[in-house]
């Protein structure tokens, strides 16, 4: 919603993903990177007449900001302890002053939506295509156009076209789906693959795909030393010929064909091969080779006998996988693991566990021995990852918070996640990160599955829409929809 | 005569704000042990740092121990603040305040329509007399018991009916079944089938000697069915997307939202108890008419 209301300084183009002028009409970082000045667009309003300048960006940073806010855009900009700065010379002109560099600062502006400094209806006043003229907690918001918006066509008629967004909050798949057949509701983002498929089989011309997104699945074992596990299975998932083994015996195609119904890609690693820039495009998915997995395991001291697999203290080689109840995809992803492992004569155990009771055990108790979970992408930079490759961060999640990293791959990926973090060049920056998805590829402490397509479903009704694999897929060039009653109802 | 009136009636409404409050204890500690609770899904989000995760984890520190928070919340409540909801981060009277129309509308509406629809089917069938009647009429409601509210609420969504007359299909059989077989006992008493061979006014009959008999009875059930239909509501409107108090304490339970859940346990308590208690009274009324 916030992309439909909020007014940023420089928005990331969603099919170039390149950063592009938006209130700020430049930007220069200097100070080794520290510190960002922008020159801003002049005579915009918000959308309920009060004018937009300087002022309202400083004190949108200072709330951003405040410690006790804790936002994941304010702590995107935490590089370091100490304060941010802002000085304005002039109504069109701000100066931000950030403790420590940080790497790809323009882009992180793409997520902060400017808020009015002196406007009495405080955040419900808007810089965006749209304000929020109705909102029903857990069931609807309803926007209007903004009065006020800048943005023009060429031909000078003021954007957007569509007069009013009706966003609806639905909890359930099947309803969504009858809506849009029956033209009750204009498109649908981020549609499963079944449900695609169902989309294509009724109307081609509905379904999109716009190809593989920036979303990923996959699977980890609990890897925490003071975990309730047994010593040998917490060997087992210590050692990485073991994770290479699992993840060679898995067949990531089948995956993507059977369970995802072709709209989805075997993945590689922690960048998806979507995102342009950053993806380690040396790197392939692991192949499906059983025969290699069993020769990597009989290195390790396993044996296969009588279709059981073995480890050299004879303990049968048998683990569980919880996964969140009610997602089919991850179930069914479950299901077809257990085969294919138990094709090398691992038995595997799917457990289902709503989201709640899954969060807490693999954050909490540590009382689980495998996790398959996905990971939703929206942002490009990998500094937003940093809270996932970090050892000491609470977010790594084979084996968080750890007061230094228990082996050497994780201190070699710290230091290339620190490097790239404070270095301004993009060529080293991205060395940096190729270095570390070639260890991430090589150690799999995250076994990748696959990659999900950006799938939606738009109404013939809908004009111009062209959608991409970054979030919003859809209304990304809102400005540019038009229908064909001019309102758009989205879920 | 009067001041034990009183007596009588201060005695049942204590006795229902101590089950409400019962109610709402049981309520917090189901949900305070309830594997997950104190976890927040943000917790995964990868740009969130150290700080602001722990921050996240503390901010439920009061939740963990349900006594002070049970203790606390009645402190609240004596104030008139029902608390703040984590899932929603709204004011829970703001969240119930909005919400609760659209259950009231759906239980009403249900009901009125489960009563009108099933009692007369009841009075036919017991009335008639006539074998293929009560056989037709069990058989409607043998099949509408045996179909989940879940599955009827979605059948509602593919024929494009509104959804919330699925609560009325789930009361519907009850209200039947039972009342048939109390007018059916009530309408088998020697002293009406004595009257009905006289010849005596059908009518006057079925008022007088069937239905009054068992009127106390009948309005138990109705007591009864307002806590069926309030229960059905919450598959219902989580499925069909009506956003009333079902599909609020749906996302409430998913969310182990402790403040929201709370209030919701009290005032499905409290509805079901003064809508039991209202048909009491009524009854007792009539048990000293029949008398």
């Amino acid at each position: 919603m916030r992309y439909l209301t909020g007014g940023v300084l420089i928005r990331v183009d969603r099919l170039t993903q390149a950063a592009g002028p938006e209130l700020a009409i430049s930007w220069k970082i200097s100070n080794g990177g520290k510190t960002i000045t922008f020159k801003l667009r002049e005579g915009i309003h918000f959308s309920d007449g009060s004018p937009f300048s300087a002022d309202d960006v400083a004190y949108t940073m200072q709330l951003l900001m405040d410690p006790s806010v804790h936002s994941p855009t304010g702590d995107s900009f935490r590089s370091d302890e100490g304060k941010v700065e802002t000085r304005v010379p002039a109504p069109n002109r701000i100066a931000i002053t950030f403790p420590a560099p940080i790497a790809g600062l323009d882009k992180l502006f793409d997520q902060v939506a400017i808020m009015s400094a002196k406007s009495p209806k405080k955040e419900m006043a808007v810089l965006g295509p749209y304000y929020v003229a109705e909102y029903k907690a857990g069931s609807y918001v309803q926007l209007q156009r903004n009065p006020n918006y800048w943005r023009h066509d060429a031909a000078g008629r003021q954007l957007p076209y569509i007069d009013s967004v009706h966003l609806d909050i639905q909890q359930n798949r099947d309803t969504e789906m009858l809506r849009l057949v029956r033209g009750e509701i204009d498109f649908i983002s981020s549609l499963d693959a079944e449900y695609f498929d169902k989309v294509t089989s009724q109307n081609p011309a509905l379904a999109h795909d716009a190809g593989v997104s920036l979303d990923s699945e996959q699977m980890w074992f609990n890897q925490v030393k003071n975990s309730p596990l047994p010593g040998y299975k917490k060997a087992w998932f210590a050692s990485t010929s073991f994770r290479r083994a699992v993840s060679e015996a898995i067949n990531r195609e089948d995956l993507a064909r059977i369970v995802f119904h072709g709209h989805a890609q075997p993945a590689v690693g922690p960048i998806s091969p979507a995102n342009k820039f950053w993806f380690n495009a040396k790197l392939q998915a692991h192949p499906f080779d059983q025969k290699s997995a069993l020769r990597r395991l009989a290195q390790e001291g396993f044996q296969l006998r009588d279709g059981v697999l073995r480890d050299r203290d004879g303990h049968t080689v048998e683990f569980s996988v919880i996964t969140n109840a009610g997602n089919k995809y991850r179930e069914r992803m479950a299901t077809m693991v257990q085969q294919d492992l138990a094709e090398i004569g691992i038995k595997l155990n799917i457990v289902t566990l709503d989201f709640p009771s899954l969060i807490e055990r693999i954050t909490r108790t540590f009382d689980y021995e495998a996790c398959l979970l996905g990971l939703f992408n929206n942002d490009l930079d990998p500094n937003s990852q940093m809270n996932v490759w970090l050892s000491s961060a609470e977010n790594h999640q084979w084996n968080p918070s750890q007061k230094t990293p228990q082996t050497e791959w994780e201190a070699e990926i710290d230091k290339l996640m620190r490097a790239q973090a404070s270095t301004l060049d993009d060529k080293k920056r991205k060395s940096y990160v190729d270095k570390m998805q070639e260890i991430a590829w090589e150690q799999e402490p995250f076994i990748y599955l696959v990659n999900r397509n950006a799938l939606s479903a738009i109404s013939a009704s809908l004009r111009n829409a062209h959608p991409v694999v970054l979030r919003p897929q859809v209304y990304w060039n809102i400005d540019e929809l038009s229908v064909g009653g001019e309102v758009a109802r989205k879920h | 005569m009067k001041r034990a009136g009183v007596l009588q009636l201060g005695q049942h409404v204590g006795k229902i704000v101590l089950i409400v409050l019962l109610g709402g204890t049981l309520g917090a500690a189901l949900v305070r042990f309830s594997p997950g609770f104190g976890v927040d899904e943000r917790e995964l989000d990868s740009r969130l740092n150290e700080q602001s995760i722990r921050a996240l984890r503390q901010r439920q520190v009061e939740e963990n121990n349900f006594a002070v928070f049970y203790v606390h919340y009645l402190g609240r409540l004596l104030r008139g603040d029902l608390g703040m909801s984590r899932t929603f981060e709204r004011p829970v009277s703001e969240l119930l305040k909005e919400r609760f129309p659209e259950t009231a509308k759906s239980v009403g509406l249900s009901l009125a329509l489960a009563w009108t629809l099933g009692f007369s089917l009841a009075i036919l069938a017991v009335m008639s007399r006539h074998w293929t009647i009560d056989l037709g009429a069990s058989l409607l409601a043998g099949l509408l018991m045996c179909l989940p509210a879940a599955a009827m609420a979605l059948l509602f969504v593919l024929a494009r009916a509104p959804a919330r007359l699925v609560l009325a299909l789930v009361v519907l059989p009850q209200i039947f079944r039972y009342s048939r077989n109390l007018l059916a006992r009530s309408a088998a008493q020697p002293h009406v089938l004595m009257a009905q061979a006289k010849g005596l006014n059908t009518l006057r009959i079925f008022f007088c000697h069937i239905l009054l008999p068992v009127a106390p009875q009948v309005l138990a059930l109705a007591g009864i069915s307002v806590s069926l239909a309030l229960t059905a509501a919450i598959p219902v409107e989580a499925l069909c997307d009506l956003p009333g108090i079902g599909q609020l304490a749906w996302k409430a339970a998913l969310a182990r939202d402790l403040p929201l859940l709370v209030n919701l346990t009290m005032i499905v308590t409290l509805v079901t108890l003064l809508a039991n208690s209202a048909c009491d009274l009524l009854g007792q009324r009539f048990r000293g008419h029949a008398a």
